[in-house]
C-alpha cells in the first residue's frame, strides 16, 4: 500500500490524539513525552501500531531522533520513501 | 545444599569454555536473525574485548564505562573487561524522546564518579555524547565499540582474587548524587549459588533462560549473564526496546526455544495482558515455563493472577510464578518464594498495619483484609532482621509480624558504595545493610509492605522525588525548594501514580493553569516520566518539620486523604519566622544543586 503525506500526518494526528494523557492540542510540534504526557511504554505502543498501519519497521536507534510527532512523520516518511511506497 | 568452594566471574567464563552446545543467543528485530555463542564462543569473543581493552592502556582496577545498546557488544565487553581485571561501570544508553541533556547530566556524574578512564560506546552514541570528554577530568578517551569487535589484541593472562572488584552498578541516589554499588566476585559467587541451585533449583546446562530485561540492571546482567556462565545455561535474549514495542514477542520466544525461566518486574507482567492480542497467542505453548519471576518493583498480586488467567490457555501455569526480593546492594536477590508454589499472599489486618505497624492475621472477608505478597526466606548463610528505623547498631530486632525496615546480613551483600565512605556509612547499621524497605517476617518469610526511601517506581525504573523537585524548581513561578514530588498507590492505576505539590505566590486562575502545564512538561522533559497529577498551592500551605524541611511522607498523606488543597497554610507563623523559613529553604536548595547534598 503506498501513502502520501497527508495521509501519513493525518494518521499520525489521530493516532497520538487517541493516546495523550494530557488534554491539550495535537499538532506536528507537540512533544510527546512533555506535552503529550505519553511515557516511553506509551511511546512504544504507539510506534507497534504505527508499524502495523504503516508496514514497516522504526528500529532502536530511531528513536534517539525523536522528540516530537514531526520527528515520528520523518521516520516513517523516510521509510515509507525507501521502500518506494511514498506518493508525491 | 553446602556450597562449592567459589569462583571468579573470570573462572567460571573460562570453566563455561567447555560448552559449545549451550550459550547466549542474541535475538533481533527481525524474526530471521538470531545469532547463537557458545560458551566457547563467548570465551573467545570476551578475550578480544578484554585485549582491545588492555591495549586501550587499561589495568587491572581501572574503571571502563559502557554504554552499549546492543546486547551482544554489551556481553562481551563486561565479560571482558572482568577477565582483564578492569571494573566495568555499565550506563543505560540514550532512549531519546527528547531527554538527552538530563542523560547526559546523569552520565557525566556516574563517569566523574566511578572514576572511569576510558567509555566505550556504539560510533552514534558516541556522537550524542559530546563534549562528555572535556567534562570528565579523569575521563581519557571515548572509544567506538565498532572497532573493538574485530580487535586481534589477545589478552594478556590477569590474577584475578574472590575479592577483587568485579564490576560497579550505579542504579541508586539521585542523579546529583550516584550510588555505584561495589560488587566483589565472591559476593558474586555467593550470590549466583543462592540464586541457581539453592533458589530455583537450576538444573546445570540443561533450564533454558529467556530474557528481555536490560543488561546495565541487576536482573538481566547477573540474573541472565552472569549467574548462567557459572551454570552453563542456554539463554536467549531480545532487546528490551522489542519487549515494550512487541511484548508479544517475549511469550514467542519462550514458547520457541522452550524456555523454563524468565524473570520481570510486576510491569511486564501488567503490560503482557495490557498489550498480547489473543491473535499472537495462537500456536503458542509456554508449558515449558518452570520459573516466573517477578521482582524490582512492588508486586500486585492481582496482575499476576491477570496473567495466569490469560495466558493458563496456552499452557502457564501459575504455580510458575516466584515472588522476589532483592536489590543492587545484596548483588541481585535477598530471598524468593519457594519454586512451584505460585503467588501466596499473608491477609491482613489493613487498618493495623497502617496504623499500628502490626501485621495481624485477618478474614479474606473482612473489609479490611488487606493481602501481602509472600517473598520467601532468607537464602542459607543469609539473614533478614527487622529492625525499628532509629535503632542504629541493630540491637533489638523486631519480634516477628511487627513492621520495621529491613535489614539483611551475609556474603551476598557488598561491602559499600564506589568512593563514597560518607554515604556507606550511612547505609549500614550495626553489620546489618539498611535496606530501605519497610516489611516484616512471619513464619520467617520475608513481606514488603513499603519504603522508607521516598523513591518512585515506576515501569521498573527508579525515580528520586530530589530530581523531579529541581526539575519543578527551575520552573518560573514555582517558590524554589517549596516542591515535593511523591508516588502514590491511591487512584485508577495499575501503577503508582506520581504527584507534584509546589507552592507559588501566583493567585490568578489561569495563571495558575499554565503554571500547572509548565511544571508537567518541565519534568516530563528532562525526568521522561508521566505526572498525572500537578497540585499548586499558596504559600506556607506543605508541610514542614519545625526546622524548616519539607515533609514528603506527611504530604502524600494529606494528597491521600484529600485534605492537602483545602489547606490554607501550615505553618502559624509570625513575619520574621517565615523570612527565616524562607532563607533557609533556600539554602538547602542551593546546597543541594551546587554540592549535591542529598536532602532527605
Amino acid at each position: 500500500m503506498t501513502w502520501n503525506r497527508e495521509q501519513v500526518q493525518k494518521k499520525l494526528l489521530e493516532v497520538f490524539s487517541q493516546h495523550k494523557q494530557i488534554e491539550v492540542d495535537v499538532s506536528e510540534a507537540s512533544e510527546i513525552v512533555a506535552e503529550l504526557g505519553i511515557d516511553s511504554l506509551g511511546v512504544m505502543e504507539v510506534l507497534a501500531e504505527l508499524e502495523d498501519t504503516f508496514k514497516l519497521t522504526i528500529p532502536d536507534d530511531a528513536l534517539r531522533n525523536i522528540n516530537t510527532i514531526g520527528d515520528v512523520a520523518t521516520a516513517i516518511l523516510t521509510r515509507l520513501e525507501s521502500d518506494g511506497r511514498l506518493q508525491g | 545444599m553446602s556450597a562449592p568452594p567459589p569462583r571468579t566471574v573470570a573462572q567460571a567464563i573460562e570453566d563455561a569454555a567447555a560448552s559449545s552446545s549451550t550459550g547466549y543467543r542474541f535475538l533481533e528485530e527481525s524474526p530471521d536473525v538470531a545469532p547463537f555463542h557458545s560458551y566457547a564462543d563467548v570465551e573467545r569473543m570476551s578475550a578480544r574485548f578484554g585485549g582491545a581493552m588492555q591495549a586501550m592502556g587499561l589495568r587491572k582496577g581501572d574503571r571502563i564505562a559502557l554504554i552499549l545498546p546492543d546486547n551482544a557488544d554489551f556481553v562481551f565487553a563486561f565479560l571482558g573487561a572482568v577477565r582483564a581485571g578492569i571494573i566495568p561501570v555499565p550506563i543505560y544508553p540514550p532512549t531519546g524522546l527528547g531527554k538527552l541533556a538530563g542523560y547526559l547530566e546523569n552520565t557525566l556524574h556516574i563517569v566523574a564518579k566511578s572514576g572511569a578512564r576510558v567509555l566505550l560506546t556504539s560510533s552514534e552514541i558516541k556522537k550524542l555524547l559530546g563534549t562528555i570528554q572535556a567534562q570528565a577530568p579523569g575521563l581519557d578517551k571515548v572509544v567506538a565499540v565498532e572497532g573493538v569487535r574485530t580487535s586481534s589484541d589477545k589478552l594478556r593472562p590477569e590474577k584475578i582474587d574472590l575479592d577483587d572488584v568485579c564490576f560497579l552498578q550505579f542504579t541508586s541516589g539521585s542523579t546529583a548524587r550516584p550510588k555505584g554499588v561495589t560488587l566483589t566476585h565472591r559476593n558474586l559467587a555467593a550470590n549466583v549459588h543462592a540464586i541457581m541451585p539453592v533458589g530455583l533449583s537450576i538444573r546445570d546446562g540443561v533450564d533454558h533462560g529467556v530474557s528481555w530485561l536490560p543488561l546495565y540492571h541487576d536482573m538481566g546482567l547477573i540474573g541472565f549473564v552472569i549467574a548462567p556462565v557459572y551454570h552453563r545455561n542456554p539463554i536467549t535474549f531480545l532487546p528490551p526496546l522489542l519487549f515494550l514495542k512487541r511484548p508479544a514477542r517475549w511469550l514467542e520466544s519462550i514458547s520457541k526455544y522452550k524456555g523454563s525461566i524468565s524473570f520481570g518486574p510486576n510491569f511486564a507482567y501488567a503490560l503482557a495482558v495490557k498489550r498480547i492480542k489473543e491473535s499472537e497467542m495462537e500456536g503458542l505453548d509456554l508449558s515449558s515455563w518452570r520459573i516466573a519471576g517477578c521482582g524490582a518493583e512492588p508486586i500486585r498480586a492481582e496482575n499476576l493472577r491477570a496473567f495466569a488467567e490469560k495466558f493458563s490457555r496456552i499452557g502457564f501455569d501459575e504455580r510458575a510464578f516466584v515472588c522476589c526480593y532483592g536489590m543492587a546492594e545484596s548483588t541481585l536477590a535477598v530471598s524468593f518464594s519457594k519454586i512451584w508454589t505460585g503467588v501466596r499472599t499473608d491477609v491482613v489486618d489493613g487498618e493495623t498495619l497502617w496504623s499500628k505497624g502490626r501485621a495481624e492475621p485477618a478474614a479474606e472477608s473482612s473489609p479490611r483484609a488487606s493481602g501481602i505478597v509472600e517473598c520467601g526466606a532468607a537464602f542459607e548463610g543469609h539473614e533478614i532482621k527487622t529492625f525499628a528505623p532509629d535503632d542504629e547498631e541493630s540491637a533489638r530486632p523486631l519480634p516477628e509480624r511487627e513492621v520495621g525496615e529491613l535489614r539483611i546480613r551475609g556474603p551476598s551483600v557488598m561491602q559499600g558504595y564506589w568512593n563514597d565512605p560518607e554515604v556507606t556509612k550511612r547505609s549500614f547499621a550495626g553489620g546489618f545493610l539498611r535496606t530501605g524497605d519497610l516489611g516484616y517476617i512471619a513464619d520467617g518469610k520475608v513481606y514488603i509492605c513499603g519504603r522508607s526511601k521516598e523513591v518512585v517506581i515506576v515501569n521498573g525504573r527508579n525515580y528520586y522525588p530530589q530530581d523531579i523537585e529541581w526539575e519543578a524548581s527551575q520552573v518560573e513561578g514555582v517558590r524554589k525548594g517549596n516542591v515535593i514530588a511523591f508516588g502514590t498507590m491511591k487512584g485508577p492505576s495499575d501503577r503508582e501514580r506520581v504527584v507534584i505539590a509546589f507552592e507559588t505566590g501566583e493567585k490568578d486562575e489561569a495563571a495558575k493553569k499554565r503554571l500547572e502545564a509548565d511544571v508537567r512538561k518541565a519534568v516530563q522533559q528532562s525526568v521522561g516520566l508521566t505526572v498525572d497529577d500537578v497540585v499548586p498551592l499558596a504559600p506556607g500551605v506543605l508541610p514542614k518539620t519545625s526546622s524548616g524541611k519539607l515533609q514528603r511522607a506527611k504530604t502524600r498523606e494529606l494528597y491521600e486523604s484529600g485534605e492537602l488543597l483545602g489547606r490554607t497554610s501550615a505553618r502559624e507563623v509570625d513575619k520574621l519566622d517565615l523570612v527565616k523559613e524562607i532563607a533557609k529553604s533556600q539554602i538547602g536548595y542551593f546546597r543541594h544543586r551546587l554540592f549535591g547534598k542529598s536532602d532527605d
